[in-house]
C-alpha cells in the first residue's frame, strides 16, 4: 500500500466513524431523560394555557393581541413535539397520569404525520386569529384540539392503570 | 330484590313490548316533526343510534355499516357483532318489535338462543319501550345487507364468567323517572343510565365482574384496560371543580377544563356525544353535578401518592 492510499483509507475510516457517532447517538442518560419527561409535560401544559388564552379571546375576556401571541406560541410548540420524544424516553409524566404509547417510536412515521397535521392546524388557527373572524377562530380552535391534540392523545398517549 | 332475567315470564315481556310497539311517536317529540309518525320514530331512532354509537361496534373494518362482523374483545371473552340490517335471512329483517325489545332488554334472540356475554347489557336493559321502538324503526330503514353472522371459538370459561356477572347484576327493566326531580334532571339521568352507558367504564366492578351498585360512576376501567376516572362531583378525583359548561364542552369538543383534549376510549365516546343536542349535553351535566361525590379509591389515591413522591 502506498502512503497516499493509506491516508485515503484512514480518512475513510475516520469519516465512517464520525458518521456513525452522529447518526446513532447513545440513549439519553437518566437525568437527561427526567429533564425530557419534565419538559414534555411543561410544554403540553403551556399549550393548554395558550389554548385557554384563545378561548378567552372567543369568550371576550382576552384581546386579539393576546390570542395572536398564544397562537404564535402554539405554532412553535407543535413544531417541536418530535424533540420532546427522543428515543429511549418513555415513562410516566411527572404528574403520574399518562405515558407515551410505544407507537411513538415504533410507528414514528405515523406519529410524525399526526404531529405535522397538528402543526398545520396551529398555523391555520394563527391565521384565523389574525383575521379576527371569531366563527373561523372557533372552527380552527376545535379542529386543532379535537383532531390535532385529540388524535395524538388517542393513538400515542396512554392513561396509566390504577 | 335482585331479579333474574331468565325467570321473567316471556308472555309478560312480549305483551309489554307489543303494547309499546303500538304507541311509538305519540308522546313528546323533541325533534322537529318531519312528516308522518313513522318518520318521526325513525328520526328519533337515528339520534339514539348515533348517541349509542351502534355502528361503531356493528360494523366490520371496511364492512357495510350495521352489517356486523367486528370482533370485540370484551371483559368476558371475544364476541363477533351480528348483522343488524333488515336483511331477512342474515339480519333482523324478520323480527317483530317484541323480538327486538326482547333481544335488547334481555339478550334473548327470537330463536330463544342467548346473546351472552354481550347481552343482556345492564344499560340497554333500562331503555324505555318507546326508545326501543324508535331504534327498530330506524334500523328497519337501513339498506338490507346480506352477511352471515359468524361465531368465535367457544370460550367456556369466559362465557361462564359473563353469565355469572349478568346474574349478579340488577336488571330492573325500563328506567323509571324520579317524580321528585325535574324533567331536565330525569333526562340526564336517563341518558347516563341507558343509551350513554357511562357506567360501563366509569363504574367499578366487583370480583364477579358485576357493576358495583354502591360506587356508581366513581371510576372504573375502560374497554382498553385503562383507568376511567371518577365522574361524580368529588373535588379531588371527580368533577367537583368542573362547571356545567365544562362538562358540556367536554361532551361536545372533548376538551377538559385545563385545555387537555381527551383521547383513547373517551375520545371515541366524544365522537358520539358531539352529535347530541345541546339540551341533552346540559341535562347530562346537571345530572352528574347532582350526584353525591364518591371519590375514586382506584384511580385517585395511588396516583396522588406517586406524584407526591416524585415532586
Amino acid at each position: 500500500m502506498t502512503p497516499s492510499a493509506k491516508r485515503r483509507l484512514l480518512g475513510a475510516v475516520w469519516t465512517i466513524g464520525i458518521f456513525a457517532a452522529v447518526a446513532a447517538p447513545a440513549p439519553a442518560p437518566a437525568q437527561d431523560k427526567q429533564a425530557v419527561l419534565k419538559e414534555r409535560q411543561t410544554t403540553m401544559k403551556q399549550q393548554g394555557r395558550d389554548l385557554g388564552r384563545i378561548k378567552g379571546y372567543l369568550d371576550g375576556t382576552a384581546d386579539q393581541s393576546a390570542a395572536v401571541a398564544a397562537a404564535t406560541d402554539l405554532t412553535r410548540t407543535t413544531g417541536k413535539i418530535p424533540d420532546l420524544f427522543p428515543p429511549g424516553t418513555t415513562g410516566p409524566s411527572p404528574d403520574g397520569k399518562y405515558q407515551p404509547k410505544p407507537a411513538v417510536w415504533s410507528e414514528r412515521t405515523k406519529f410524525l404525520d399526526v404531529q405535522k397535521a397538528a402543526a398545520a392546524k396551529a398555523e391555520a388557527l394563527l391565521a384565523a386569529v389574525k383575521g379576527g373572524d371569531k366563527t373561523a377562530v372557533r372552527t380552527a380552535f376545535i379542529d386543532l384540539g379535537k383532531n390535532g391534540c385529540g388524535s395524538c392523545h388517542t393513538g400515542f398517549r396512554e392513561k396509566l392503570k390504577p | 330484590m335482585r331479579q333474574l332475567p331468565y325467570r321473567f315470564s316471556r308472555k309478560t315481556q312480549t305483551l309489554r313490548a307489543a303494547a309499546l310497539a303500538l304507541l311509538p311517536a305519540l308522546a313528546g317529540a323533541r325533534l322537529p316533526p318531519a312528516a308522518a309518525g313513522a318518520d318521526d320514530a325513525a328520526a328519533r331512532g337515528a339520534y339514539l343510534a348515533a348517541t349509542a354509537g351502534c355502528s361503531q361496534c356493528h360494523t366490520a373494518e371496511r364492512g357495510a355499516p350495521y352489517a356486523g362482523g367486528r370482533v370485540l374483545e370484551t371483559r368476558f371473552g371475544a364476541v363477533v357483532t351480528p348483522n343488524i340490517t333488515p336483511d331477512r335471512r342474515t339480519g333482523i329483517g324478520g323480527w317483530s318489535a317484541a323480538d327486538f325489545a326482547q333481544a335488547m332488554r334481555w339478550g334473548i334472540a327470537p330463536d330463544d338462543s342467548r346473546y351472552l356475554p354481550a347481552f343482556p347489557f345492564p344499560f340497554y336493559n333500562r331503555l324505555e319501550p318507546r326508545d326501543l321502538a324508535d331504534l327498530k324503526a330506524f334500523l328497519d330503514r337501513l339498506p338490507a345487507v346480506s352477511r352471515v353472522n359468524r361465531a368465535v371459538a367457544p370460550q367456556p370459561f369466559a362465557a361462564a364468567r359473563g353469565a355469572v356477572a349478568v346474574l349478579a347484576m340488577d336488571l330492573p327493566g325500563p328506567w323509571r323517572p324520579d317524580p321528585g326531580k325535574g324533567a331536565v334532571w330525569n333526562r340526564g339521568a336517563y341518558l347516563v343510565a341507558t343509551i350513554g352507558r357511562c357506567g360501563d367504564c366509569h363504574t367499578p366492578r366487583n370480583w364477579l365482574g358485576a357493576l358495583d351498585p354502591d360506587r356508581v360512576l366513581a371510576g372504573g376501567i375502560d374497554g382498553e384496560g385503562h383507568a376511567a376516572p371518577d365522574i361524580t362531583p368529588d373535588a379531588a378525583a371527580g368533577i367537583g371543580r368542573w362547571s356545567l359548561g365544562d362538562i358540556v364542552t367536554l361532551l361536545e369538543d372533548g376538551q377538559k377544563p385545563d385545555f387537555d383534549f381527551v383521547g383513547g376510549a373517551m375520545g371515541e365516546v366524544v365522537k358520539s356525544t358531539a352529535g347530541l343536542d345541546d339540551a341533552d349535553r346540559r341535562a347530562i351535566a346537571i345530572y352528574l353535578k347532582s350526584l353525591p361525590p364518591i371519590g375514586s379509591s382506584a384511580t385517585g389515591s395511588p396516583q396522588k401518592a406517586r406524584s407526591s413522591k416524585k415532586d
